[in-house]
């Protein structure tokens, strides 16, 4: 920064006698737009921040409001701008009391979290084998794993829901009635598949870009296949595995379709947050403000703490990497 | 070295893993995830297909009827299936345009859908590249600046519908109230089929651009930085930097979010019915939804439309599939 002024200032002397003049005719917007055309990189800054201060009103807008709609206390939501009709912070301690939303919260992270390891680690092995070998069937292999993403949920649900609420007597040691429905199974096997699709083509598009020098290296070092794919392909790919990651963990916390219909909604039962948000709509009436309240007590930690790990795993991950 | 820590009780295996041909180790690999498909996906489709080849039995005991082939999909096509909103329904004239449709736009399925996912994707790719070059750099507070970005996809569907579906709710909200004065929408957006499918594009643009960014954002990272200062030291400027070294090093990234965004927008389902609902904004998969679990047990049809929609969004997406392979060409 002071190296930058320090320039600036030696230029301006020395061109300060023919500016010195013009300038006191613009106006401060006329000689930075000057200013910006004789030097294009001090334009770019502020527009920048332009950029940045737009996407961040669009973004976080709508989500202001929703904590407006959860300030204002029931029965007075009408016409809703930038304040709330009133001021009712208790509500944030209010959904607690009306369902067990911390209960429900937990359901959500166990399942979302068990679901992303397991997508990252099967994904892993997928991506690996379509972005890096080669073998007769890659292609059709690769499009069937795309063909499930074709097929809109309910397409699969009928046979799913059916299969699941099959008693099978291996599984009766674990499961207390030997069907899957009401564990924390009957959302995470069918999530894992769905969101398995995007990982592997994630995964194979980034371990698809190391090149194949590093991986022989380790190879010739003594690493063994597995090992090669462990040590030296995943930590290189930190980006993509960290964002696939995120991608499956919070789809996985959100998911409508399969977290709606794959439990029976109570909290003991292992239904997610979903279930939570839509037990404030009573029979009569919607509690709107605490839909909002637990909407934003559900995601707001749910989104630091992905972003926070993100950063992590990406710095951790690339310290050491170093591109052929 | 490596293997003498793995040597132990594993070392057999080990050795039969090295020892496999490439091919052979490409499919041991491939086990856990096709099994897993196998068992949620490819057995429960194969499932639904044969639904979609009996009969709707709409009274009884068994669920379903006959054998009758491809009835079903033949009844769609023509508007003689029992749903609520036609699929498609175009009539043929002897005048320019020489088509015509029987109801509006935004009343059949199979438009709504195209024309959703087409802007959808287009809106979310240029937003979501802008997201991305913005959080690429380095600034102060950038880890927070993320968190914004990434806060609308982490909202669950159901508080997503609920907030824009507020925000145009005449009496609750401000939107409505706002656009009819600036004279884009009616008085009450949420009951006309078109002002709704705008509300339901913006709606969704504003969730899953964060998509879209984090995408290429992971893309942006894995790029070569020195790569930019050899560009710096050959003159190139900011847009040759951008045409030459980062769109094309991104764009397999790229790619790979517009053809699951692509996918997604086609099965746009949660967010219509919990804003306008189904009958205002029919999409192809509200049809199945509304086929399957309606209450009026034309459990065949609406299996036929979920295969229906599987083979448009295919369809739709050997675009992409085109795009691959002219990639792995020439990449490799």
């Amino acid at each position: 920064m002071a190296a930058e002024t320090e320039t600036e200032t030696i230029e301006r002397e020395a061109t300060g006698e023919q500016k010195g003049e013009q300038e006191r005719n613009r106006g401060p917007l006329e000689r930075w737009v000057g200013d910006s055309i004789s030097d294009p990189g001090r334009a770019y800054k502020p527009m920048f921040w332009l950029v940045t201060i737009f996407f961040l009103f669009t973004t976080l807008f709508p989500f202001y409001w929703l904590l407006m709609v959860a300030l204002t206390p029931e029965g007075q939501l009408q016409d809703v701008w930038l304040t709330p009709n009133g001021f009712n912070p208790g509500v944030f301690i209010e959904v607690f009391e009306i369902l067990p939303f911390h209960r429900y919260m937990f359901n959500s992270f166990v399942i979302a979290t068990v679901a992303t390891v397991i997508v990252l680690l099967v994904a892993s092995l997928a991506g690996y084998v379509f972005g890096r070998l080669s073998f007769p069937g890659k292609g059709p292999l690769m499009l069937l794993v795309l063909l499930v993403s074709f097929f809109p949920p309910a397409a699969f649900f009928i046979p799913l829901n059916d299969l699941f609420n099959t008693q099978i007597s291996i599984l009766e040691p674990v499961l207390s009635d030997g069907s899957i429905y009401n564990t924390p199974y009957a959302l995470i096997i069918p999530l894992s598949a769905i969101f398995m699709p995007l990982a592997i083509f994630i995964l194979t598009t980034f371990y698809s870009q190391i090149p194949d020098g590093l991986e022989d290296a380790a190879r010739v070092e003594g690493t063994t296949r597995l090992g090669a794919l462990f040590r030296v392909i995943i930590p290189l790919s930190a980006p993509g595995v960290a964002t696939a990651g995120v991608l499956t963990f919070i789809g996985v916390y959100n998911e409508f379709f399969f977290s709606f219909l794959m439990t029976d909604g109570q909290p003991q039962s292992w239904a997610p947050i979903l279930d939570g948000i839509l037990g404030y709509q009573g029979q009569y009436q919607t509690l709107y403000n605490a839909m909002a309240a637990a909407s934003i007590i559900g995601v707001l930690p749910m989104a630091i703490l992905v972003v926070v790990a993100q950063e992590k795993i990406v710095s951790g991950l690339t310290a050491g990497g170093l591109k052929e | 070295m490596a293997t003498e820590r793995d040597r132990g009780r594993l070392a057999p295996v080990v050795d039969w893993m090295e020892n496999l041909s490439e091919a052979a180790y490409a499919y041991l690999l491939l086990i856990p995830s096709f099994g897993l498909l196998a068992l949620v996906a490819f057995y429960p489709l194969i499932s639904t297909f044969w639904m979609s080849l009996l009969e709707d039995q709409t009274r009884g005991a068994e669920p379903l009827g006959g054998f009758v082939g491809l009835e079903n999909y033949i009844n769609i096509l023509t508007g003689d299936a029992r749903l609520a909103r036609q699929f498609v329904d175009i009539g043929f004239t002897g005048s320019f345009p020489f088509v015509e449709l029987g109801v509006g736009f935004f009343q059949q399925a199979l438009f709504v859908t195209l024309a959703f996912a087409i802007l959808n994707v287009l809106f979310t790719t240029l937003i979501g590249f802008g997201q991305a070059l913005v959080l690429d750099k380095d600034f102060r507070g950038r880890r927070w600046v993320r968190v914004a970005v990434i806060i609308p996809w982490a909202v669950p569907i159901v508080i997503q519908g609920m907030i824009f579906y507020l925000i145009f709710q005449p009496t609750v909200g401000f939107g409505a109230d706002l656009m009819s004065w600036l004279g884009l929408f009616g008085s009450d957006p949420l009951a006309s089929s078109q002002d709704s499918f705008f509300i339901i594009l913006i709606a969704d643009v504003w969730k899953t651009s964060a998509f879209m960014a984090l995408l290429i954002l992971a893309g942006l990272q894995s790029v070569d930085r020195s790569l930019y200062d050899v560009a710096k030291v050959s003159g190139a400027s900011t847009w040759q930097r951008f045409k030459f070294i980062t769109f094309p090093l991104v764009l397999p990234a790229l790619l790979v979010a517009m053809l699951f965004r692509t996918m997604d927008a086609m099965r746009v389902y949660g967010l219509i019915e919990s804003t306008a609902g189904c009958t205002t904004v029919p999409s192809l998969t509200c049809m199945v939804v509304e086929a399957m679990f309606g209450g009026t047990r034309i459990f065949g049809t609406a299996a036929a439309v979920a295969f229906m929609t599987a083979a448009i969004i295919g369809v739709f997406i050997s675009v992409y599939i085109v795009k691959f392979r002219d990639q792995e060409g020439g990449v490799y």
